[in-house]
């Protein structure tokens, strides 16, 4: 503190004794001299000042002096230790952390860094400043840079990722520190990184392309791989940012070669087995699991994840996977982790899922590794995550697996040759019956994913018969699980797991419902629990999951069996339900919380095994069903059977629906063709008038012809008379010579006017000529038009016959044709014989007219 | 799989142009009339075989529109190949071509080698911008020049290809510093280190794979 003294004496001088300058004051005086002092010394040692005061007085500091800071770090570039004083005196600043310093200042407030971070950044530029600072080699600069980086990305990330994308060359000078020879530089980038690139798939991209996966294999390699410290946790989190998610950079590493990169971490040395595993070694190991579930996550594109899987089993990363799974030593939570992750590796894979199956388990006897995880997952002893991470892997197991389907299901089935060794049916039968709900529920899961899209194994389950005590007749398994349902001491978690088996065991197989109503008292108990008024949220469940069973056993209702036939059923809820009641209790399911749960995503997750109830793959399957199922419940009259389309059976409803494709087909045809006729008829009455206007053109034109005639002979009479009346009087009257002069003259103005007129007719004539020709064409082109037309109504009778073959075809079919068609049809008849009508008296006009 | 080489190839060029289509033709030989808009950028890779050495070429395709344009930006320095595309039915992406060079000039390094592609050569009917053009246009700028159709195929596989030529004969000739991998290439394991002072070896394998183009 002395030392702190002596510097601010040098800087602002000597205080005048007994006028002890406050905070502000100082601060103030200091903030002067950064801005005017020409000394490069003394702005250095203003802002070394500045530093020291930013912790107790931030707030002064911060108003006053920010613009001053971004001066030097635009003006000062030469000198690194100024700089690198206003570097840490900004991240004071706007650091979101209070310090002990100011802990008794009322007037800092909590968000204070913030409040200084958005000052920074109201303009960009001082950020890009900041970016270029990382380019200086100089220790101090270089770290005070990311320093500040990193407080302001913590305090607004987005902003700072908007303005790094931006500027050129941000993000390579951001890569360039991780190959910085000094540890803590790189250190320290890897953590802004970590940061910047949190939720920005753009910047994940870039950072990508900037062989970031290069770089950060090389720090995991050089650091010791996942028995290194918390650097490597680092890089690996930073892998994980850019990889989840982005299916462009899940490409890239895939294309890239990293997984293979990936697999040998994966191996673990005997002497950690011995040694057991450092916390840094479980979380490093956890965070690698996450890398490689980013790449094979469900949710990612689907061309990924079997590239993704399709090399992981090629490089040996599943079988290091699989080797941990069976190893010693492994501490649980990264077990769990490991059978997730085995999981997802084979999920949908056909060879990786083989491969899980042929993996033995190093026990004695040598089981297979499938047989020893579902052991772990019926014991009770066991962590809930795990046994959920073992039936999660099981399911990936059997999804699109059908050969894994069926051995499973083969394990069940009565054999000629003795099995002594434990199967997977056993282990599931047995967690049915086991007094652990939670083993019940895994086990009906279990089993349900075995039957999944797969008709044949349904069957074969039908054939499963259980020994149940000593001496009494073996049942069925469908028969045992209708009457654990029964049971008042199976829980409830354990029902929701045999009614969802059930459910899937029964969808889409007639056989399944024909068995399962056969079996004495299935329907009674599903009435009695739909029927049953109890008002617990986890009842609804039960009511609206005996209601879909209920709806299944109808709809995929073969009609064979007397008394529960599909109309008997529907009746039976009618009656006994009520449809309003049936379809509210179907609702209830996917109202239930657990259902929203449950399908979010494949996983399994629960925190505590109360919440375990519905399953992923049933939820889909209640998706897929539930509408359908309420339609055909709803449209059964109680008046008796009604044949609806969702009763038809699937070949029928096929047959109708390409029928009623073909009558959609021709009624746009029919349309198309009705448009046709109705601009041909605009054609022809423009050609008409055209052909009236041309012919009264013709009659005026003729009447004009005429009248000239008339005019041209009375003219010529004229000058005849006139041409014998000068001629007489002409010898015998020479006096008369005036008159006859002008007669004269009159004379040869008529003639002249004679030959004009001529002439004029001629032109007359030629024009008249002429416009007949037209009006013949004109008369010809409709004719032309009214065949066209006639041909287009002639097919439009052939497509009505072929409607009306088709509506035989289809009222033969037993489908009640709509009365709305043949409204439709009898309209549109009557509306063609109207037009053809009136095009016929149009045709006619014309015609007499000509 | 291993190799000898790896390119960083970008591709760029107006909206619209084909870039996506020509990097699908080039990776997955299909065709798709209907696509998005590329967001950003997107990645596709591909292995190729020059010289008888095994390259891969990792591909960045980078969204046209303007908006985006900052981002794209950012990939021209790690690239050691461009195929700035238009598209030869819409003039005014020839026109834009200069502002796309001069972008791609100024933020990438100097060797970047570019390949000028007039993409969509099957619509020749709705043609706007002659090959002569297309050619001055390269010519006038050092680039190498192509009409490619992503729809029919025709040349894509060749202006990938001869890119990757140029460059790999770039490095033969010591121009490029392959250490550097901000130059967008990286030697694979696969890589026995040949003399580039014996010209034999190069330019052999030169002219035998000239031979498709």
């Amino acid at each position: 503190m002395d030392f702190l003294k002596s510097g601010l004496k040098t800087v602002l001088g000597a205080p005048e004794p007994g006028q002890q300058p406050t905070g502000a004051e100082t601060v103030e005086r200091l903030v002067e001299r950064v801005n005017s002092s020409t000394l490069l010394d003394d702005r250095r040692d203003a802002c070394r000042a500045l530093k020291a005061l930013s912790r107790k007085y931030r707030i002064e500091v911060g108003a006053q002096g920010m613009s001053a800071l971004i001066q030097v770090l635009q003006m000062d570039r030469a000198d690194c230790e100024i700089i690198s004083y206003a570097l840490d005196t900004l991240c004071q600043i706007v650091t979101p952390e209070q310090f002990d310093e100011e802990a008794d200042n009322p007037t800092v407030s909590v968000n204070v860094g913030e409040q200084f971070t958005e000052m920074f950044l109201k303009n960009s530029e001082n950020v890009t400043l900041v970016l270029g600072y990382l380019e200086e080699y100089d220790f101090r600069v270089r770290w005070s840079a990311i320093k500040l980086l990193t407080t302001l990305l913590a305090n607004k990330t987005k902003d700072i990722q908007e303005i790094v994308l931006v500027s050129p060359m941000a993000v390579s000078k951001l890569m360039d520190l991780l190959i910085d020879s000094r540890e803590v530089i790189r250190n320290d980038a890897l953590l802004l990184l970590i940061q910047l690139t949190k939720g920005n798939a753009n910047i994940q991209k870039i950072v990508a392309f900037e062989n970031a996966f290069d770089r950060l294999f090389d720090v995991v390699r050089d650091e010791g791989c996942s028995d290194g410290g918390i650097i490597v946790e680092d890089c690996l989190i930073l892998m994980l940012n850019l990889l989840k998610n982005n299916s462009s950079n899940q490409q890239f590493f895939k294309e890239g070669s990293y997984i293979q990169r990936l697999a040998p971490m994966f191996t673990i040395a005997p002497e950690t087995e011995e040694n057991g595993w450092t916390p840094q070694k479980v979380s490093n190991m956890h965070c690698m699991l996450q890398v490689v579930r980013a790449l094979v996550s469900p949710s990612n594109q689907l061309q990924i994840i079997s590239s993704c899987q399709k090399t992981m089993r090629t490089c040996g990363l599943l079988e290091a996977l699989c080797n941990m799974l069976m190893g010693s030593g492994v501490p649980a939570d990264i077990l769990t982790e490991t059978i997730n992750t085995v999981g997802e590796v084979i999920r949908g894979d056909l060879s990786n899922q083989e491969y899980l199956s042929t993996v033995m388990a190093p026990s004695n006897p040598p089981r297979p590794a499938i047989v020893v995880l579902l052991m772990s997952m019926v014991n009770e002893k066991q962590p809930l995550s795990l046994r959920c991470a073992v039936l999660y892997c099981f399911q990936c197991f059997q999804y699109r697996n059908e050969v894994g389907q069926a051995s499973l299901v083969q394990t069940l089935l009565p054999s000629s040759s003795e099995v002594s060794s434990l199967t997977a049916g056993q282990l599931l039968c047995g967690g049915l019956f086991s007094t652990d709900s939670l083993a019940n529920w895994l086990s009906a899961v279990a089993l349900m994913h075995a039957l999944i899209e797969n008709p044949a194994q349904k069957e074969q389950l039908l054939r499963v018969l259980l020994a149940t005590s000593v001496g009494s007749p073996p049942v069925s398994l469908l028969q045992q699980c209708t009457t654990l349902l029964q049971q008042s001491n199976y829980k409830l978690q354990s029902k929701v797991g045999i009614l969802m088996l059930l459910s899937t065991w029964l969808s889409h197989c007639q056989v399944c419902v024909k068995a399962f109503l056969s079996t004495p008292s299935s329907v009674a108990y599903l009435i009695a629990q739909v029927s049953a008024n109890e008002h617990d949220e986890n009842e609804y469940l039960i009511q609206g999951l005996c209601s879909f069973l209920m709806g299944i056993c109808i709809q995929f209702n073969d009609n064979s069996l007397q008394n529960n036939k599909r109309e008997d059923l529907c009746q039976l809820i009618v009656k006994r339900i009520g449809l309003e009641m049936f379809t509210a209790k179907l609702g209830d399911v996917s109202k239930h919380e657990a259902y929203s749960r449950a399908a979010k995503q494949p996983q399994i997750r629960a925190k505590s095994a109360s919440e375990l109830l519905l399953d992923y793959e049933f939820c889909k399957l209640f998706k897929a069903l539930e509408s359908v199922i309420t339609k055909t419940v709803n449209g059964y009259d109680v008046n008796g059977p009604n044949l609806t389309e969702l009763t038809l059976s699937s070949e029928a409803s096929d047959l109708v629906s390409q029928y009623k494709d073909i009558i959609r087909e021709q009624d746009n045809k029919m349309n198309d063709m009705k448009q046709k006729i109705a601009a041909l008829e605009v054609q022809n009455e423009t050609i008409q008038r055209q052909l009236t206007d041309a012919l009264t053109a013709n009659s005026q034109l003729t009447d004009q012809n005429i009248l000239l005639k008339a005019q041209l002979t009375a003219a010529a009479g004229a000058g005849a008379a006139a041409a014998s009346a000068s001629a007489e009087p002409e010898p015998a009257n020479p006096t008369t010579s005036e008159p006859h002069v002008a007669l004269n003259t009159q004379i040869s103005f008529y003639q002249s006017e004679n030959a004009r007129l001529l002439e004029e007719i001629e032109a007359l004539k030629i024009s008249l000529h002429d416009k007949s020709r037209n009006s013949s064409s004109v008369v010809e082109e409709f004719e032309h038009l009214k065949k066209d037309q006639e041909d287009l109504l002639e097919l439009l009778t052939d497509q009505e016959k072929k409607i009306l073959k088709y509506k035989q075809i289809l009222q033969n079919l037993g489908e009640n044709v709509d009365t709305e068609d043949e409204l439709d049809d009898e309209d549109f008849m009557e509306r063609r014989e109207t037009t053809s009508t009136s095009l016929t008296s149009t045709d006619d006009h014309p015609r007499s007219e000509s | 799989m291993s190799y000898a080489y790896l390119f960083k190839y970008i591709i760029i060029g107006d909206t619209g142009v084909g870039k996506s289509c020509l990097l699908l033709q080039f990776t997955d030989k299909r065709f798709q009339p209907v696509h998005d808009l590329t967001i950003g950028v997107e990645f596709g890779a591909r292995m190729i075989t020059i010289d008888g050495k095994q390259i891969k070429l990792q591909i960045w395709d980078t969204a046209g529109q303007e908006a985006f344009r900052s981002i794209t930006r950012s990939y021209y320095r790690g690239a050691a190949g461009a195929l700035l595309v238009y598209d030869i039915t819409r003039r005014e992406t020839f026109n834009h071509l200069t502002t796309w060079l001069e972008d791609a000039r100024q933020h990438s390094n100097s060797n970047m080698v570019i390949m000028l592609i007039g993409n969509k050569s099957d619509l020749d009917s709705r043609r706007e911008v002659k090959k002569e053009e297309g050619e001055a246009f390269a010519r006038e700028h050092g680039l190498v020049f192509m009409e490619t159709s992503a729809r029919t195929a025709a040349n894509v596989e060749e202006a990938f290809i001869n890119t990757a030529k140029e460059i790999y004969e770039k490095i033969q000739e010591g121009v490029f510093d392959i250490n550097n991998e901000a130059n967008g290439i990286k030697i694979g394991q696969q890589h026995s280190p040949t003399n580039p002072s014996l010209p034999g070896a190069g330019n052999q394998g030169g002219s035998t794979s000239s031979g498709c183009c």
